[in-house]
């Protein structure tokens, strides 16, 4: 591949490379990878793995799948950075390609009934979950009340309508401007405002009853 | 300000990205209405559970899949990139070829013709005309001969052309005459 041989001949050498890259801004890191520096698709791949992870899984609600899709946005990203305007900011074009994935997702999963996203939720064993919503100094019960809780949490923001669910979790989750969610989702920004004031509204009335 | 203003504001006030005037006003109106004040404090408090959600932690094998994946790619766009330079190559060489045979194709036809180019007019033999000497009967060496009584030669040369002479004489009378 010429671009690999191209970002081999360029290699930036030295030891701080990697401290280098640490300290850039997006931009400057996706330019250095386009100049050659192959090490930095790592540093972006770890700046935004497990951000992409977590906004696919809210989205989706399937782990194992939240993370395929998130291997496919980097595939995506590799391709076509090249591509990328560097005119606009790099973190909204990967959640661009993130959020439409989920979208195609929810989209096929709906022409399958089979597959529902609650049922999706509850093939994700209490053994594979990560503990950090759990205080291990706690009682059993008390972990096992926030357990609870978060199950509780995950099924409410599972319950909302898609498109209000997108923005939700990039609002809330990810904290992105409203302008950013409506450029992600391909919206105008009174929809987002809108539809963030129905997510809110609708996730409050939902969970209202297990927190009173 | 209103409870139907203050919801339709709130998503902003909650974002606190209200302007300085706005955001009083909400304020107020928030310390005046109990019904919104509940309201806003069940955003607020379903808001805080949401955002303290644990985070998802990528599993132990995903790096080496991304990997895996990404050189995958690499080598399938280096396949891509051949065949596509392979399709090209084929293209060009057949374009070559379809150049070659109709430069031959025309030079071949062009060959055939060539004769009918290089042949010149026709042009019709004619015999040329007889080129009469003109010897007049005051041809100065026969004159000066004359005159000067010298051998015979021009005398006997006059004698023997006289036949023709005499004929071109008659000939040229004749054209003069009509």
């Amino acid at each position: 591949m010429a671009d690999i041989v191209r970002k081999k001949a360029v290699s930036v050498e030295g030891p701080s490379v990697r401290e280098r890259l640490q300290a850039m801004d997006d931009s400057a890191v996706v330019t250095a990878f386009l100049g050659g520096e192959e090490r930095a698709f790592s540093e972006l791949v770890t700046r935004y793995q497990t951000r992409l992870l977590n906004f696919v899984y809210r989205t989706i609600g399937d782990r194992e799948k939240a993370e395929d899709l998130v291997q496919e946005v980097f595939i995506r990203v590799y391709r076509h950075l090249h591509r990328f305007d560097r005119s606009k900011k790099f973190s909204t074009w990967v959640y661009t390609i993130a959020s439409n994935l989920a979208k195609n997702e929810l989209r096929n999963r709906s022409r399958n009934p089979l597959v529902l996203f609650q049922a999706v939720q509850k093939n994700f064993e209490d053994d594979d979950r990560p503990l950090q919503f759990e205080d291990t100094t706690s009682r059993p019960d008390d972990m096992y009340r926030k357990r609870h809780l978060r199950e509780i949490v995950e099924e409410s923001v599972a319950k909302l309508p898609e498109h209000h669910r997108n923005v939700f979790v990039l609002r809330e989750l990810e904290g992105k401007s409203y302008e950013e969610i409506a450029e992600i989702t391909e919206c105008n920004l009174g929809t987002v405002k809108s539809r963030l004031n129905r997510a809110r509204n609708s996730f409050a009335e939902i969970i209202a009853p297990y927190v009173d | 300000m209103d409870c139907r203003e203050f919801c339709d504001q709130h998503v902003a006030f909650v974002d606190d990205t209200l302007a300085g005037i706005e955001l009083v006003r909400m304020q107020r109106h928030l310390a005046e209405c109990e019904s919104c004040a509940k309201h806003d404090a069940k955003i607020r408090r379903a808001l805080l559970l949401f955002r303290n959600l644990p985070s998802i932690e990528l599993s132990a094998g995903f790096s080496q899949r991304l990997e895996a994946r990404l050189r995958e790619c690499d080598s399938d766009h280096l396949l891509a990139v051949t065949q596509r330079n392979l399709r090209r190559g084929a293209i060009a060489a057949t374009l070559a070829s379809a150049v070659m045979l109709g430069y031959i194709g025309t030079t071949l036809y062009h060959h055939t013709d060539a004769p009918r180019d290089l042949v010149m007019a026709p042009v019709v033999a004619t015999m040329p005309e007889p080129e009469l000497t003109p010897i007049t009967t005051s041809t100065p060496a026969i004159v000066a001969s004359v005159s000067a009584g010298l051998t015979i030669w021009p005398a006997a040369l006059f004698a023997e052309q006289a036949p023709v002479r005499f004929a071109h004489s008659r000939l040229e009378l004749t054209n003069y005459t009509r």
